[in-house]
């Protein structure tokens, strides 16, 4: 969808190869090895299979000609035989084994990729260009395993297979050798030559693609389902559409014809290597060169041949290009920077202070939050209000330490956030956020994915429930605590009034001195929000809470509230100091009391 | 092309193809099966070659030599460049049927009762079918025809045979029947072993996301699961991997037992000729010529048979889908365009009498006998808890369900006796959800009423609505398209486009509005605005709002209070407060926060 795809520097196959090797040998090493070993004999196989051919051949013609028995016919038959069934047994492990590695692997990368994923730093998930480095790391993991395993089958499986060639149509007649060159130049100029096209081609189709799927989307999509339809607007769309389709169309059929005039081009040239070989071969047996049975048996394998060599270098190497980009996102995504901070522990009973704190998202004009000093009491409860836009969740955020300050710093008693381990610092933080998880798991698992390191054990469950109005007996929760709360996986859909007291039981079931309370935007019915309201200063109690909220109504339970405008904290202090001093504040309350007075 | 209500079967994957262009798809018809015969040929060239250059060798007259030479040159370069026609040919075919088949899907889709859109059951099968239509149809003919060329190619080879020796050619049937019944059975289990490993994989693929994506950075990073959901996700993921090494190891055995039968087959033919050979019955050249034939055969058994068979098996499934899609049901006037004739002052009444409704497939009934009479020209408000029926009460308006119990009369008569036509034209819609069309602003705008809109009403609606500040951001002006779809698009804040969406609403002439919970993502002081301006240009119509936030119901001429599935109250927000029920205990719980 993004418009902006990422036009670096051209990724290099062989540096991004070796940064890779270390990883893929290490994943699972035996069987890397395994199937290198498998994809040398499995390269000399099918060398061999042409020369046991020949041999074979001349003996059948010896035997013709009356000048060999029958016996050495069979025997050398047999021996064909058994290379042969040798060779299939080998392709079949060759193909089986990088398979089997790859996916291993692939298991073992994906684990590393999870634990980097922790340890970056959070505030890079808002940055767009690193945002696409981790979205197609996954994809990128993929490819990079084969990708390791085809460059090193070049080196392990076709090298040795064109050597062996190479070898044993030198031994029948020196020129013969040149076949192998004569197979390697078209086939590679064609490859460089396609890529070329089709990619501005493709760069071509790619937005018109984009207009074709979504008027699709708008025709028939879910979410303009019923508005199209309502409005009467098929006709609208579908001519759209159908315009699309045929530019697309001619565009695609453009970049088809083109490449495959460039192809034929190749081929002809190609063709004309094949023809000079068969000359030669021709050449070779008039002269008495070469025996009938070596002519039929080079003649039979160069079609394998020229398919083997295009397989390498168009079919693989086209997919090498291809997926270069995204092997690259793999390769940024495991550079991206990690957060620091060593595992010093935190006194849970302490201040937080803010002093001259300025933040900014990255490629942001604006920064997010501006000169931002204050200190939050232990204990306290704080209530951050203020429009769309005006920073609180941001301010929350370096609150808490999962992001830092640009300028300024952020102190959790005397130690400063960005020299703490996220493990330590949010040893004793816990929340409930705005746009809470609803994890595909059981009931069980959503409260105590808050804390993985306790052993969830029922009673404690039952309380943490209960205090958040959660009642795991509902019938809605079919297995109790076990109940799989997805109904892709075979268990429930509750409804959105129940995720949200899991999500607060969530937030409870962690240990926590500090806790941040974001306030729900969904629907919600004014006697549920009450009752939500209700526990979060239930929650609030005896710890240190952060309020966020839209709903100015809430901020009685606060002890002092922070007024936001525009990334700048405008005003600190309780309601009644507020509604006299902080016309912004006043403002806010005016415009939602209106409607209950 | 349209997509008829019937049975699919396989062969459909011919019938389409030729309905939609029977020239290219004779034309790879016929590519496929010459092709398939040129291993024969091949044979015989061989044959000739070898044997006219041993004659040569023995009596001379090189230059008789030429014309098979010239026959292997020209079976090479045949196969050598046809693939690059047979890919022309196929692109072409497979864009045609993008045109013919894909669209055809499309309108089949726009078309569908809008239960199956928000059934997710039939949502899977119709994404399922409309994934790349056009590439299943043209893959589905070319597997049939793949198929067809593997059986020439054996065939033809074993004509060459009998015509030599015809008691070979029948040894070798013995041996390949039960060759094929082997590779037939391999594609099914497969398909039934990869199914079944999906489901793990499934869970692993949730997980992952979990462990990366954006949404949940907050919650992964302060909580730490990483690990202990990393554990879990390897879980399932060598799960599911061992479920489909197991499988894979079980097709590569199968598929490999095949070309060791073709090899022992080979073997043997070359054995059996050996013995006319010896006796100058075949010539050393057809010797060749056969056996190498057979030995060629070898990869072809085990990759291409058991690739065709396993793409049969899953063509076949894809055919089961489509024939499933067909046979959705279509909603009469689905795309027809609102009535023109209906205009602002087309509606005095809306009565809904006794009306039951539970969606398709559940148990409860949302709407649980549900009575009121809406008048012309008030306003009315809709207030309750989440899943108290309000959406669906526009749902059952606007004709996109129809099975209910009850009646709903409009003007006196029954809905079912509306037109989907007219249905349209007397609702405006401004949903929770709503469309963000990615098109210019003036057709966004003109979308509103597509029967015609001209650009004067158009200034004056975007002026009415506050939008002119947006529009003199637009480079293009109305001309420039929204979003980020099209090229040169611009983005449009969430309050812009709240706007633009009800532009639409004041550019049509529909004499009810209605404005259904507009404040996912507003903040309170952009949520009363938006009630403010919807208010405002829907004076003297009829207008609906459906709401939770009760400050703005007390706008409303008269307030109908939703509480399981029925009206539970009714009355102005004076009358509500005296009555001191659900409406009352809601405000004072909301009221509460601000005294």
């Amino acid at each position: 969808m993004s418009m902006t795809e990422t036009k670096g520097p051209r990724p290099n196959v062989m540096k991004a190869f070796f940064k890779l090797l270390p990883t893929a040998f290490l994943a699972e090493p035996f069987l890397f090895i395994l199937c290198q070993l498998v994809s040398i004999a499995h390269g000399f196989s099918w060398g061999i299979t042409t020369l046991v051919t020949q041999r074979f051949f001349d003996t059948a013609e010896l035997m013709a000609r009356g000048m060999a028995d029958m016996a050495a016919v069979a025997m050398s038959l047999l021996m064909l035989g058994l290379i042969y069934f040798s060779n299939q047994v080998l392709n079949g492990v060759g193909n089986f084994l990088p398979q089997v590695y790859g996916e291993k692997a692939l298991g073992k990368i994906q684990q590393g990729i999870n634990e980097k994923m922790a340890r970056i730093s959070p505030v890079c998930f808002e940055d767009t260009k690193m945002l696409d480095d981790i979205n197609k790391a996954n994809e990128g993991k993929n490819h990079a395993v084969f990708f390791v395993i085809l460059v090193t089958f070049v080196f392990t499986f076709y090298i040795p297979y064109f050597l062996f060639m190479g070898w044993y149509l030198f031994s029948l007649k020196p020129i013969l050798a040149l076949a192998i060159v004569i197979v390697f130049i078209p086939a590679m100029t064609s490859q460089v030559l396609r890529s070329k096209v089709y990619a501005g081609l493709e760069d071509k189709a790619a937005p018109i693609r984009r207009q074709f799927e979504y008027y699709e989307g708008c025709i028939a999509g879910r979410e303009y389902f019923k508005e199209t339809r309502l409005l009467g607007a098929f006709g609208f769309f579908m001519r759209l559409y159908r315009q699309a389709l045929e530019l697309l169309n001619k565009e695609r059929w453009k970049a088809t014809f083109k490449t495959s005039m460039y192809e034929l081009l190749m081929k002809v040239l190609a063709l004309a290597g094949y023809l000079l070989i068969l000359f030669m071969l021709f050449e070779a047996l008039m002269g008495q060169e070469i025996s009938t049975g070596a002519f039929t048996a080079v003649f039979a394998s160069l079609g394998a041949l020229f398919e083997i060599m295009e397989e390498v270098v168009c079919r693989h190497a086209g997919n090498i290009a291809q997926q270069l980009g995204t092997i690259q996102n793999y390769l940024n995504f495991l550079e991206i920077p990690e957060r620091g901070g060593s595992d010093t522990v935190v006194d849970p009973d302490c201040d937080i202070r803010l002093v001259d704190v300025s933040f900014s998202y990255p490629s942001a004009e604006s920064p997010a939050v501006k000169n931002a000093s204050f200190t939050i009491k232990k204990g306290e409860t704080i209530a951050i209000v203020g429009e769309n836009g005006s920073g609180k969740t941001t301010i929350v955020r370096l609150i808490t330490g999962l992001y830092l300050p640009d300028k300024g710093y952020v102190l959790h008693g005397d130690k400063k956030t960005s020299d703490i381990s996220l493990k330590y610092l949010f040893k004793n933080i816990s929340g409930v956020f705005q746009k809470y998880q609803k994890y595909q798991l059981t009931l069980g698992d959503n409260i105590s994915i808050s804390d993985t390191s306790l052993v969830p054990e029922e009673d404690y469950l039952d309380r943490v429930s209960s205090m958040s109005g959660l009642d795991p007996k509902d019938e809605a929760f079919v297995n109790g605590y076990d109940t799989m709360l997805s109904r892709e996986f075979d268990g429930v859909d509750i409804s959105g009034g129940q995720w949200q007291r899991v999500a607060i039981a969530r937030g409870f079931y962690r240990p926590h001195n500090i806790i941040v309370l974001d306030e729900p935007t969904a629907a919600i019915d004014p006697l549920e929000e009450k009752r939500i309201y209700e526990r979060f200063a239930r929650i609030a109690k005896d710890k240190t809470a952060i309020i966020v909220t839209h709903r100015l109504g809430s901020v009685r339970l606060a002890d002092r509230i922070i007024v936001m405008d525009k990334g700048e904290v405008v005003d600190i202090g309780t309601h009644e100091e507020l509604i006299d001093r902080c016309s912004k504040y006043s403002e806010m309350w005016e415009s939602q009391a209106k409607y209950y007075v | 092309m349209t997509i008829a209500p019937r049975k699919y079967s396989a062969l459909d994957y011919i019938r389409i193809p030729f309905r939609t262009h029977p020239v290219l798809s004779g034309m790879k018809a016929l590519i496929i099966i010459v092709s398939a015969l040129v291993p024969s040929v091949k044979i015989i060239g061989t044959a000739s070659f070898v044997d006219t250059a041993l004659d040569i060798f023995k009596n001379g007259g090189y230059s008789r030599i030429y014309a098979p030479l010239l026959l292997l040159a020209l079976i090479s370069a045949y196969t050598y460049c046809i693939g690059i026609f047979l890919n022309l040919i196929n692109t072409r075919l497979t864009l045609r049927l993008g045109e013919e088949f894909r669209t055809a899907v499309t309108e089949k889709r726009s078309r569908l009762e809008y239960r199956h859109i928000e059934n997710n059951d039939t949502w899977e099968l119709i994404s399922r079918v409309s994934n790349n239509p056009e590439g299943r149809i043209s893959g589905g003919y070319e597997i049939l025809l793949e198929l067809l060329s593997i059986i020439l190619m054996v065939g033809g080879i074993l004509i060459v045979l009998a015509a030599q020796v015809w008691w070979a050619a029948l040894a070798i049937i013995a041996f390949s029947v039960p060759l094929f019944f082997v590779a037939v059975k391999s594609g099914k289990t497969n398909y039934e072993a990869f199914k079944n490993a999906t489901k793990y994989q499934r869970k692993a693929g949730y997980l992952e996301w979990v462990l990366s994506g954006r949404e949940n950075v907050e919650e992964r990073a302060l909580f730490g699961y990483t690990r202990s959901l990393s554990e879990r996700w390897y879980k399932e993921y060598e799960t599911a991997r061992k479920i489909t090494t197991r499988t894979q190891a079980l097709n590569f055995i199968k598929m490999k037992s095949s070309s060791i039968i073709t090899i022992m087959v080979a073997v043997l033919i070359a054995g059996v000729l050996l013995i006319p050979l010896g006796n100058r019955l075949i010539t050393v050249g057809m010797f060749m010529g056969l056996v190498n034939a057979c030995f060629n055969l070898v990869q072809m058994m085990s990759w291409q048979l058991s690739y065709v068979m396993h793409q049969l098996a899953n063509n076949n499934e894809y055919l089961k889908d489509l024939s499933a899609f067909s046979m959705l049901e279509e909603a009469e006037g689905a795309n027809d365009l609102p009535d023109a004739d209906i205009g602002r002052h087309s509606l005095e009444s809306i009565e809904f009498k006794d009306v039951r409704f539970k969606y398709p497939g559940t148990e409860r009934y949302v709407l649980d006998g549900c009575s009121f009479r809406l008048d012309r020209d008030k306003h009315y408000a809709f207030v309750g808890i989440n899943g108290a029926g309000k959406t669906t009460i526009t749902k059952l308006l606007t004709g996109l369900y129809q099975d209910f119990e009850g009646d709903i009369l409009i003007n006196g008569r029954s809905i079912r006796e509306y037109s989907q036509s007219r249905l349209k034209a007397l609702f405006s819609v401004v949903y929770q959800d709503f469309a963000k069309y990615c098109i210019t602003l003036r057709d966004n705008i003109f979308l509103g009423n597509i029967n015609g809109v001209d650009d004067e009403r158009i200034a004056e609606v975007i002026e009415e609505i506050d939008l002119s500040e947006t529009l003199a951001r637009l480079d293009k002006g109305l001309d420039t398209p929204l979003g980020k779809i099209l090229e040169g698009g611009t983005d449009l804040s969430g309050g812009e486009w709240q706007r633009v969406a009800i532009a639409r609403t004041l550019a049509g002439n529909a004499p009810l509005h209605i404005l259904d919970e507009p404040t996912a993502a507003l903040d309170p002081v952009a949520e009363s605005k938006v009630y403010e301006l919807f208010g405002r240009i829907s004076k003297g119509r009829m207008t609906i709002f459906i709401t939770h936030r009760l400050g703005a119901a007390k706008l409303a001429d008269e307030i109908l209070v939703l509480k399981d599935g029925k009206i539970a109250e009714l009355g102005s927000h004076d009358d509500l407060m005296a009555l001191g029920g659900t409406y009352a205990e809601m405000f004072e719980a909301q009221r509460s926060w601000y005294a």
